[in-house]
């Protein structure tokens, strides 16, 4: 019967064939359907701690009097105090507002030939059984007038930091900057600062190894570091101790003085970068301003730096402060690694705060410049980093003394002003809005109600402008999440 | 007076053998006078019978009387002895008596009056011409020993007269001598109760002889003396009931003095001879070996009964029959004949694998030179780093203690079970033993020939030909997961890759032979240590090899307990947690992994190919890696769908499904983050599934290759080329520097620490690791530093903090900022001495988190600056003082930790004794021998009457035939066939279809045995 064994081998071979396909059907099927199909995932969120560090004693550090070189002309390079600042500081406990005396002790100057004011030194012990640090508040003023500096410079009373950021001065013809690096702590400080002007990082040798005693202030000719940079950025790390840093710019115009200001820090290097005040005190239009060697140095301007290695494309949304006038949005290309000037313009006269946000981390800060009969001055105003919850405002004497505030965040914001002494003042800022609050000199305020605010204090008057930004306690201070495995 | 012969028949359930009985008894030449039938119970036609054959009594007894009892129950029947030529004639269903068998046994007795007990030469009861059992005696020591068995009878024994013993059937015995000793000892109801007997007899100052003209043919049904068959549970009993009997002679024939002696040693000896039953491959005879203690420990009455008996009818000395027993010097010829025997089989397996002349040799020295130039720059370490590999603790004995249940030296130390994946480190550290860690770097530098000779190996499963075992080894060495998880530092990946291929080995021939099966025990509980998440498909596999095994499924079912005993405490302890599918976190240091497309797991990638980055920084355009790594991987996956279509399609879809399991576990575990290191989750890898995916298609690959016979080369080639192509970036990634792992130093610790830890083994380091969300990663080191064994997947998937670790976040968080908290006591408190920040990543608020710490760390007066180091930056706290020091806490783990590790030591030491390849023991040679003749009778009665319908299968069988029988080489081919010591590609395993025939004779024969 050979024919039914072949028949039966050929349909086992049909059958085979059919269940091979049937197989590879399955297969493909299973696989396609795998691809297709949007699967659940199961994930468990790493377990971590919000750690509040306890608190610890607050320390400021006002920069001191205003100095200038070359005094005594055999010592060109040593810097000598003009004058003497006033300084106003005050401290609060963070849960009651109540008011603590802050220790005052003095900083050294050990540059200073003619020391007859040194920096002051403002510290807050913790009180007993507080969970949040006090809030601790100084600023300084000095109205300078000699034939060569003159102007009015204020700056804050600031914490030390081992990692900061400055953006201003100039060591070009006529312009003397000085940086002043203050060490509170108890610990050598070995500074090194790096300078990049506008036309890229500038190799300064002395700008490494900088050593800073414990309790002893260094002042520093930038000119020294970085002669003829018109646009430096410094950025001041220190290991060991931390260091408060400020720039002292001034300038001469010709035989007359043409300004000076204190440049305290401005905010560390980020995508999203608020300069809460900018007071322009004389209009500006779209034809006075003039690039490059024509550039006029008292137009409204902000100077862009872009730490990283990548090209940022920054857009500038200039608002006014009060309404009054319409805001400018304007979109830059910023190169790493130089220094930029962006003049703000057309701008009429008033306050405006301005907003940075770029698609890199970058630092900027604004200058303006008035000039009118009662003389000639310029003042830095700096991004700041954002203030939450409650903070001390303390207002050094001056003219006009006004409080910017920007509010970024998403809710409308009621803020009550409470002076040392005096009625609280209630000050209302939309989400998104800013406004600003005239204060007066020589008082510390207690500012509460707000969670995400920048703040700026400026000074204007005939001939005068200066200003300083407010910044919450460093990052040191603040909540950490620590994971243990 | 004439002597009277009184014949007592017993049968229980035996028609099958009694009508030639029944036949034989009445065609004596020498009619027996009376002839009494004991029917036990049968269900079958065995009454009937008896009752037709007409006997002077039939009795209709209960079924559970043993042979002794029945025949005392047809003695009482009879007529009490007058004189002493009165005989009793014992025979069971399947005695059957050649026709002048009594005739010959009662000359023997009247010749000789001092002989009580005359046996006849008990013959096969199919291969007629062998001598089933032929005079019986003991050793010295007491075993029952057959003098003659399973041997060709040519009148080589006829001289033999005087024995210690008689087997029970056939037994021709004085009846006033029965009396007097009160017959068979019914605390023997199977084994020995004739040698007891006979023993007795002897010592009442009679004697014993064999009659060699008498001959009986035995079936070994198990009415008179054991059952022979060699069906798994027949004869597991029969090894009981032996060892019972002979420890129950041993209690019963003991001085009095010794018998307390004999009496503690039953349960140690019981433990012992497990361990050689192990070895001997007989695990089923444990429980055996125990119950028979156990019954001969605790059963006083039965001994004590005996004892009584045995003194009362005594009149000799042992002395009087030693020179019967078999002396030490022919029990150790007799030994070591049959483990020459028994050895044979495992010398036979090596032909059939043929490595060198296979071309494996080969195969393995080029994957060793592909495997140099992937390694090119770690050559010369001495450690590596980088990816998921830590150095191993230092010696064995820490090594050691990671093991188990108990102290976890792992951050702040908690007590747990350990990751099984721990116990495979300490074998691996065990090869290095002199630097443990080196074994990593030995992985490394041996990954490439490794995994090339598992595959071939596993390749000799499937095929001979050895260009397609060549081919599986290429194929399984440029797996794109093993690469990756080479280039990734993942150790247990690769271990994972490197034992597949033998598991698949071990357990394709896991139903033939023990050895294989503990061997697949012991892989399995090795890959899924390594890779927890294979777990659920290996153990699909599992069930699906246990439903289809049949009656080899305990060499299934024990698979899976090794990897359950290691894990035992691990899955106590996430049970506790109630967080069961932690189980199948990898192991070992968390390395995270990205999310990957599922397509890109189909190809077989668990990360990116290597090609994207290869062309980008080349700046090659126009050309997709998305479009031809899936060409390329084309013919792969075609050859290996088309093997469904050729011959052998069965087992080709045995190895997709294989394929469909890996990938599913592949893709299960792309969905699954369970673990976390820092504020980085941490996914399970997917490669590991993805290598039980490859290992199916390469499986499908080469059955499919295999049918297309002399076309198979070409696609083959063109498979492993393509392949070759996709894999070149990752074969290159260690040059190209896209690898993570690279030489290390041997430590993870800066040198000053690692010199203070010299001194102090349990100093205490802070290690802040700045996290990508701005978070602080905070972990204390003891000593020298963190080890891939003290890695545990409790810590790693663990969603609760503990008050200890509270109090470090809190003092982490403290000494990462400017605080007002005391950290000087806190820090002794832990017994800390060093902080080391580690260097931020690429993120910008990891940096910040960094440049915070390290301001804060700076401005802390408790703290000094040691300065940077390659490992981050170090201070030193140097307040405290040596005694500050955490000593490591003594066996943290307690009863449950000593209890588990018994656990699991015995069940992998017995797994590790069984897999043994030492050849089958002393019984199974036995066995084999007896099995061999009756086939070969049967096979002879078949040739006679079927040789039309023989299969070629049974050829082969013929061929064995044609071999001398009664020798040791027979007996050899027995024994491959029978227990599997030699191997032969065919195997009953559920995949192997052209293993079909050769099972189904092997059946056939089984039952034929067992009818």
């Amino acid at each position: 019967m050979p024919d039914r064994s072949q028949l039966a081998r050929i349909g086992g071979r049909a059958g085979r064939g059919v269940l091979g396909l049937v197989g590879i059907a399955v297969v493909v099927a299973t696989l396609g359907a795998a691809t297709l199909v949007t699967l659940p995932t199961l994930e468990r969120e790493p377990q971590a701690s919000e750690i509040e560090p306890l608190p610890s004693e607050q320390q400021r550090v006002c920069p001191g009097p205003v100095l200038t070189l070359a005094e005594d002309s055999t010592q060109a390079q040593a810097a000598s105090s003009v004058g003497a600042a006033s300084a106003v500081y005050g401290a609060v406990s963070a849960s009651d507002f109540a008011q603590i005396r802050p220790q005052v002790t003095e900083i050294s100057a050990v540059d200073d030939s003619n020391s007859r004011q040194p920096p002051l030194l403002l510290t807050v012990p913790v009180q007993d059984g507080a969970a949040l640090p006090p809030l601790v508040a100084g600023s300084q003023s000095q109205v300078a007038a000699t034939d060569t500096i003159g102007g009015l410079a204020v700056a804050a009373c600031a914490e030390a930091v081992s990692d900061s950021w400055i953006v201003g001065g100039s060591t070009d013809i006529g312009r003397t900057s000085l940086l002043l690096l203050s060490n509170p702590t108890t610990v050598l400080a070995t500074v090194n600062v790096t300078v990049a002007g506008e036309s890229g990082l500038v190799d300064a040798p002395g700008a490494t190894g900088i050593l800073v005693q414990p309790g002893e202030q260094r002042v520093i000719s930038l000119a020294g570091l970085a002669p003829n940079v018109k646009s430096p950025v410094l950025h001041v790390e220190s290991r060991g101790g931390q260091v408060a840093a400020s720039l002292e710019q001034s300038s001469i115009r010709g035989i007359e003085p043409g300004g000076v200001e204190i440049i305290g820090t401005t905010a560390t290097p980020g995508t999203n970068q608020i300069i809460a005040g900018v007071r322009v005190m004389a209009a500006v239009s779209e034809e006075t301003v003039t690039t490059g060697e024509g550039f006029n140095a008292d137009t409204p301007s902000i100077r862009v730096f872009v730490p990283g290695a990548v090209a940022a494309t920054v857009q500038i949304g200039v608002t006014s402060a009060d309404g009054t006038a319409e805001g400018t949005s304007t979109q830059v290309e910023v190169e790493p690694g130089i220094a930029t000037e962006i003049p703000l313009a057309p701008l009429i006269v008033g306050s405006y705060s301005v907003q940075l946000r770029s698609d890199e981390p970058i630092v900027a800060a604004a200058r303006t410049a008035v000039d009118s009969a009662g003389g000639k001055d310029f003042a830095w105003f700096s991004a700041s980093a954002p203030l939450a919850g409650s903070f001390a405002v303390a207002v050094a004497a001056g003219p006009s003394p006004t409080l910017h505030l920007v509010n970024s965040g998403a809710a409308d914001t009621s803020l009550t002003l409470t002076p040392a002494a005096g009625t609280p003042l209630v000050v209302e800022v939309e989400a998104g809005a800013s406004a600003t609050v005239p204060l007066t000199g020589g008082t510390v305020y207690v500012v509460s109600g707000g969670s995400e605010l920048w703040a700026l204090v400026d000074y204007s008057g005939d001939g005068v402008l200066s200003s300083f930004a407010l910044n919450p306690p460093g990052p040191l201070a603040s909540a950490i999440r620590v994971y243990t495995h | 007076m004439q002597p009277r012969v009184t014949a007592i028949l017993v049968a229980r359930n035996g028609a099958k053998h009694l009508e030639r009985t029944l036949k034989a008894l009445s065609l004596q030449t020498r009619k027996p006078d009376i002839v009494i039938t004991v029917d036990c119970g049968s269900s079958d036609a065995t009454a009937a019978m008896l009752a037709a054959f007409g006997p002077t009594q039939f009795i209709a007894a209960d079924a559970d009387l043993n042979f002794g009892q029945a025949i005392a129950a047809a003695v009482r029947v009879t007529t009490p002895p007058t004189h002493d030529r009165e005989l009793l004639w014992l025979l069971a269903q399947d005695s059957a008596p050649e026709p002048n068998a009594l005739e010959a046994l009662v000359d023997a007795l009247e010749i000789a009056p001092s002989v009580a007990v005359a046996g006849p030469k008990v013959m096969e009861w199919i291969a007629g011409e062998y001598i089933h059992n032929f005079g019986e005696s003991m050793t010295p020591t007491g075993a029952t020993v057959t003098l003659v068995e399973s041997e060709l009878d040519q009148g080589q024994h006829d001289g033999l007269s005087d024995v210690l013993a008689v087997s029970a059937g056939g037994m021709l015995v004085r009846h006033t001598v029965w009396e007097q000793l009160g017959g068979f000892d019914p605390a023997l109801p199977v084994v020995d109760d004739s040698l007891d007997f006979c023993v007795r007899v002897r010592l009442a100052g009679y004697r014993v002889s064999v009659v060699p003209a008498a001959r009986v043919a035995s079936a070994g049904d198990g009415v008179a003396g054991p059952n022979q068959s060699s069906r798994g549970r027949l004869r597991r009993r029969r090894v009981r009931a032996e060892r019972s009997a002979q420890l129950h002679r041993r209690l019963v024939y003991a001085p009095a003095g010794a018998l307390i002696f004999h009496w503690l040693s039953l349960l140690p000896l019981a433990f012992v001879r497990s361990i050689g039953q192990l070895l001997r491959k007989e695990p089923g005879a444990i429980v055996g070996e125990f119950s028979a203690a156990f019954g001969a420990a605790f059963n006083g009455m039965r001994v004590g009964n005996a004892r009584r008996s045995f003194a009362k009818t005594r009149t000799l000395g042992w002395d009087a029959i030693s020179t019967l027993r078999v002396p030490s010097a022919e029990v150790r010829r007799r030994h070591s004949l049959k483990r020459e025997a028994s050895l044979f089989g495992l010398h036979g397996e090596r032909p059939e694998i043929r490595f060198f002349s296979g071309g494996g040799a080969w195969t393995m020295l080029a994957a060793a030179v592909t495997g140099i130039i992937m390694m090119v720059p770690l050559l010369g370490a001495d450690t590596l780093t980088g990816g998921g590999l830590l150095p191993l603790s230092p010696s064995l004995p820490e090594l050691w203690a990671s093991v188990g249940y108990g102290w976890r030296d792992l951050g702040l130390g908690f007590v747990g079970a350990a990751d099984p994946f721990a116990a495979v480190l300490v074998v691996l550290g065990g090869v290095a033993f002199w630097s443990p860690s080196f074994a990593l770097v030995l992985v490394y530098a041996l990954a490439f020939p490794l995994a090339a000779v598992g595959a071939w190996m596993a390749a000799t499963r499937l095929t001979d030909r050895g260009s397609l075992r060549a081919l599986a080894a290429a194929l399984w060495v440029l797996a794109p997961t093993f690469l990756i998880a080479l280039a990734d530092g993942r150790p247990a990946a690769i271990l994972v890759h490197l034992l597949l291929p033998w598991l698949f080995f071990a357990w394709f021939a896991a139903a033939r032979t023990w050895s294989a099966s503990a061997s697949a025990a012991l892989l399995f509980a090795a890959v899924v240590a390594c890779a927890p998440s294979l777990a659920p498909a290996l153990l699909v596999v599992w069930g699906l090899s246990v439903f289809v095994a049949g009656r080899r499924v305990m060499r299934f079912i024990g698979i899976p307990l090794p990897a359950l005993a290691l894990a035992l405490p691990l899955i106590a302890d996430q049970g506790l947690r109630g967080s069961w599918l932690n189980l199948v976190a990898d192991p070992g240091l968390p390395v995270p992994s990205a999310h990957a497309p599922t397509l890109q797991l189909l190809l077989g990638l668990p990360g990116t190919d290597g090609w994207a980055g290869v062309l980008d920084r080349f700046g090659v355009v126009g050309l997709d890696p998305q479009l031809f790594v899936p060409i390329l991987l084309a013919p792969l996956a075609v050859l290996a769908l088309l093997a469904l279509l050729l011959p052998g399609a069965r087992l080709a879809s045995g190895a997709w499904l294989v394929a469909l399991l890996g990938f599913g576990t592949a893709l299960a575990a792309n969905q699954l983050v369970l673990a976390a290191i820092g504020a980085e989750p941490v996914r399970v890898w997917t490669g590991s599934g993805l290598s039980l995916y490859w290992l199916g298609l390469v499986g499908a690959l080469v059955i499919g290759l295999r049918s297309l016979h002399r076309f198979a080369s070409t696609p083959g080639v063109v498979a492993a080329l393509t392949l070759a192509v996709v894999v070149l970036p990752l074969v290159a990634s260690l040059h190209l520097g896209t690898a993570a792992v690279r030489e290390g130093t041997g430590q993870t610790q800066p040198a000053f620490v690692a010199a203070e830890a010299e001194i102090d083994p349990r100093v205490g380091t802070l290690q802040l690791v700045p996290q990508a969300d701005g978070g602080l990663l905070a972990t204390v080191e003891r000593g020298v530093g963190a080890t891939l064994n003290q890695q545990s997947t409790l810590d790693s998937t663990d969603q609760t903090l503990s008050a200890r670790e509270k109090a470090l976040a809190e003092l982490a968080g403290n000494l990462a900022s400017r605080s007002g908290l005391e950290t000087s006591a806190e820090l002794a408190e832990f017994g800390i001495r060093f902080i080391v920040l580690q260097p931020a990543g690429e993120s910008v608020d990891a940096a910040e988190t960094a440049l915070r710490t390290e301001t804060a760390l700076d401005g802390n007066a408790a703290l000094a600056p040691v300065g940077d180091t390659e490992f981050g930056r170090l201070w030193q706290f140097g307040e405290t003082d040596a005694t500050a020091s955490t000593p490591l806490p003594a066996r943290a783990g307690g009863v449950f930790g000593l209890v588990t590790l018994l656990i699991a030591l015995a069940v992998v030491g017995s797994a590790v004794l069984l897999s043994l390849p030492i050849g089958a023991g002393r019984e199974a040679v036995r066995q084999a021998n007896r099995d061999a003749i009756r086939r070969a009778a049967r096979a002879d009665a078949k040739q006679k009457t079927k040789r039309a319908r023989r299969s070629k299968v049974i050829s082969d069988l013929d061929a064995d035939l044609d071999v001398p029988l009664g020798t040791d080489l027979e007996a050899d081919l027995a024994i491959d066939r029978e227990t599997g010591v030699g191997t032969g590609l065919q195997s009953d395993d559920g995949f192997a279809d052209d293993a079909a025939v050769d099972d189904a004779l092997a059946q056939a024969v089984e039952d034929d045995n067992a009818r």
